[in-house]
C-alpha cells in the first residue's frame, strides 16, 4: 500500500518576541496509507491544525520532511489532487451555495457548471443551492464546504472537524459522505474531537498530545486487549482467594463474583478455575475498549511521563546541571493554530 | 490568470456590498447633492466654491474608501479562514494578492464613477451645461481614481506586515505627506539654510513617499486661467508613474507576503 501522507521527524516552532521560542509540533512520524481514513487527533493545542497547514504548504517546517502523494508538501501540483476543508470555515455569505462552488471551480480553471449543481445535489444542498450563504444553517455550510472540496475530485481530502457543533442528523449526514469518499478509493484525513465518529469510521489513527506523537496504529490493533466481565455465583473461598492472587477480582460479595479477564487464554483459565471449584458462572460480558479510553490513557501517560521529565529537569538545575535546550528555531514566526 | 481574475470579482463581490464602505459612499453622495445649496456667493465665486467644495468631497471620500477598503482585506481572509481554502487550492499566493488588488481597485472604480456622475449631474443641473468644464471634471475625477490606485497598493503592502488599525494611520500618513505636506519636504529639501541632514531627510521621504500631490489637477478647473502646459504628456507621464509605483508597491507586497506564515 503506498503512502497518501507522509512526516519524518516534523518540527515546527514559533520564534517569539524576546527570544522565547514554542515547538507545536515535536518530531512527528506519520504515516497515512492511500485509500484509508485517518483520524489524527488530539487535545486543543495539540499541534493538529499547523500539522494540517503544513501539509497543505501553508507554513513551512522548521526541520523534518512532509511528502503528500509522493511530493514534497506545499508543491503546487499537488494542490490539484487535494483538497480543504477548514474547521469553522467562514464563506462569502452574499453569494449563493452554487456561486460559492463555481467560485472554487474557478480556482481550477473548471467552468462545468453542471458538475457544481451534481456536487450540490450530492451534499443535499439540491434545493437550497440559490439561497444566499447568509442563510444557511451549520450543518448546510459545512454540506457546501464538502462541495467545494470535491470540486476537483481530489485523491486525499483533509477535513479539519468535519462534524464540530453539528447536530445529530447532520453528523449523520456529514460521516456517511466521508465513508462514501473511502468507497470512491479517496484518502481521507480527519482531524476532530468527536471520538465517536473517528472510531465509527477511521482506519487508523495517530494521536498527538503537545505536539508528540502518542499513539499511532489501526483502530482494531489499538482497541484490541478490551475486558471481558465474568459473573459468577456460589463461589468459594479457596477460588476467590487464587483469583485474588492474580487480581482478578472486581468484586466479591456473598459468594457472588465479578472479574476482569484482559484475553481470552485469561478468560478460558477462570472459567475453568470457576467451574472446578463448583461455583455457577452467570455471565460473560465482553467489555470492548473505547477510542476514548485510549485517547485519556495515552494523554495522561504522555502527561505524566512528561511532568516527571520537568522533575527531573528541574532537579537537575538545581544542581547545577545543564537544562534542557530549546529546539533550533530555523523558520518561523507567529503562533501556533 | 483565471485564479486571478475569480478572485478579483469575488473581492468587488464583496467590497460592494460592505456596509462600512456604502455608509462613507452615501455620504459622500449626500455631500455632493446639498453642495450647491452651501454657498451664497456671486456667480464666479460660487461656481469656484462649488467646484473646490465637490472635488474636495470626491477626493477626501475616495481616499477614506481606499484606505478602509483595503487594510481590512487580507486580515479577514486570514481570520475567516477563507485564505486557507484559497490557498489549498492550486493558487499562489502572489495570485491571491493581486486578485485581492485588482477586486479592491474595481470595487473603487465603480464607486468613484458613481460620486463622479453625481458630481457632473449636480455641476450641470447648477451651472449649466458647460461641456468642457464637465470634461475637465471626469479628468480631474480620472487623476484622482489613479491617485487612489496608488493609495490602496501602498495599503496593500503595508497589510501584508502590520495590523489593520496601525495600517490605517500609516498609510493615511503617508498620502498625507504625499498630499498635503508634500511642498513642504520639497522646500526643506531645496532649502539652503537647512543643516544637509535634514534636507538629506527630507530628499528621503521625498523618495520613498508617493507624490500623491501631482495627481491633484483640480486647479485647472476651478481656476479658469490656469492650464496644464503639454497636457497629454503630462496626464501619461502621471499614469506611467503611478503603474511603475504600483508594480514597486505590489512586487514588495508580494516578496514579503511569500514568505509570511498566515
Amino acid at each position: 500500500m503506498s503512502l497518501a501522507i507522509e512526516t519524518i521527524d516534523l518540527v515546527k516552532t514559533y520564534k517569539h518576541r524576546g527570544g522565547a521560542s514554542n515547538t507545536v509540533v515535536d518530531n512527528l512520524n506519520l504515516q497515512v496509507e492511500s485509500g484509508e481514513i485517518f483520524g489524527f487527533l488530539g487535545p486543543n493545542g495539540a499541534g493538529k491544525t499547523t500539522t494540517i497547514k503544513m501539509l497543505l504548504g501553508i507554513i513551512g517546517q522548521t526541520s523534518g520532511v512532509a511528502n503528500v502523494l509522493g511530493r514534497e508538501a506545499g508543491d503546487i501540483e499537488i494542490h490539484k489532487r487535494i483538497s480543504y476543508l477548514p474547521e469553522k470555515p467562514y464563506y462569502y455569505e452574499y453569494m449563493s451555495g452554487l456561486e460559492l462552488v463555481i467560485f472554487y471551480a474557478s480556482l481550477f480553471g473548471i467552468r462545468d457548471n453542471d458538475r457544481c449543481k451534481e456536487l450540490l445535489r450530492r451534499v443535499n444542498l439540491a434545493n437550497d443551492m440559490n439561497r444566499p450563504l447568509s442563510t444557511y444553517s451549520k450543518g448546510m455550510q459545512q454540506r457546501v464546504g464538502l462541495a467545494q472540496s470535491l470540486i476537483n475530485n481530489p485523491e486525499l481530502l483533509f477535513l479539519d472537524e468535519p462534524t464540530g457543533g453539528l447536530d445529530p442528523i447532520a453528523h449523520i449526514e456529514i460521516r456517511d459522505l466521508i465513508l462514501q469518499f473511502r468507497e470512491e478509493g479517496k484518502t481521507v484525513f480527519i482531524s476532530s474531537h468527536e471520538l465517536s465518529d473517528v472510531e465509527r469510521i477511521c482506519d487508523r489513527v495517530a494521536i498527538i498530545n503537545k505536539g508528540q506523537l502518542v499513539a499511532q496504529g489501526r483502530l482494531t490493533d489499538l482497541l484490541a486487549g478490551g475486558r471481558v466481565e465474568v459473573t459468577a455465583e456460589g463461589v468459594s473461598d479457596a477460588v476467590s482467594d487464587s483469583l485474588r492472587h492474580e487480581n482478578r477480582i472486581v468484586s466479591f460479595k456473598d459468594g457472588r463474583l465479578i472479574l476482569d479477564a484482559p484475553d481470552s487464554d485469561d478468560l478460558n483459565g477462570m472459567i475453568d478455575a470457576l467451574r472446578n471449584g463448583g461455583a455457577q458462572v452467570v455471565s460473560v460480558i465482553p467489555r470492548r475498549k473505547r477510542l476514548e479510553d485510549l485517547f485519556i490513557e495515552a494523554v495522561a501517560e504522555d502527561d505524566t511521563a512528561k511532568g516527571r521529565q520537568r522533575g527531573r529537569m528541574t532537579d537537575g538545575n538545581s544542581d547545577g546541571t545543564k537544562s534542557a535546550e530549546v529546539e533550533e528555531v530555523k523558520t518561523g514566526e507567529g503562533d501556533p493554530s | 490568470m483565471n485564479a486571478v481574475l475569480s478572485i478579483a470579482r469575488t473581492t468587488l463581490g464583496e467590497a460592494i456590498r460592505r456596509r462600512v464602505l456604502l455608509v462613507i459612499l452615501l455620504i459622500a453622495l449626500l455631500l455632493l447633492v446639498i453642495a450647491p445649496g452651501m454657498n451664497g456667493l456671486t456667480a464666479r465665486q460660487s461656481q469656484t466654491v462649488l467646484l473646490s467644495l465637490i472635488l474636495g468631497v470626491l477626493q477626501l471620500s475616495s481616499a477614506v474608501i481606499a484606505i478602509v477598503l483595503t487594510v481590512y482585506m487580507i486580515p479577514n481572509e486570514v481570520e475567516r479562514r477563507t485564505i486557507y481554502t484559497i490557498l489549498s487550492k492550486p493558487v499562489l499566493r502572489w495570485q491571491f494578492l493581486l486578485g485581492k488588488y485588482l477586486g479592491a481597485v474595481s470595487a473603487l472604480g465603480l464607486m468613484i464613477m458613481l460620486m463622479t456622475g453625481t458630481m457632473i449631474a449636480v455641476f450641470a443641473a447648477f451651472q449649466g451645461p458647460n461641456v468642457e468644464t464637465l470634461a475637465s471634471l471626469a479628468r480631474v475625477a480620472m487623476m484622482y481614481f489613479v491617485q487612489m490606485c496608488l493609495l490602496a497598493a501602498v495599503a496593500i503592502f503595508f497589510s501584508t506586515f502590520v495590523q489593520p488599525v496601525v495600517n490605517f494611520f500609516l498609510s493615511g500618513g503617508v498620502y498625507l505627506v504625499g498630499t498635503v505636506f508634500g511642498s513642504l519636504f520639497a522646500t526643506i529639501a531645496e532649502s539652503q539654510q537647512l543643516p544637509q541632514l535634514v534636507r538629506l531627510a527630507a530628499q528621503l521621504v521625498m523618495l520613498i513617499v508617493p507624490n500623491f500631490g501631482q495627481y491633484n489637477v483640480q486647479n485647472s478647473v476651478i481656476n479658469s486661467g490656469a492650464q496644464i502646459v503639454g497636457e497629454g504628456i503630462y496626464y501619461t507621464n502621471l499614469a506611467v508613474y503611478g503603474i511603475v509605483y504600483i508594480s514597486i508597491l505590489l512586487l514588495g507586497a508580494m516578496l514579503i507576503f511569500d514568505r509570511r506564515e498566515v
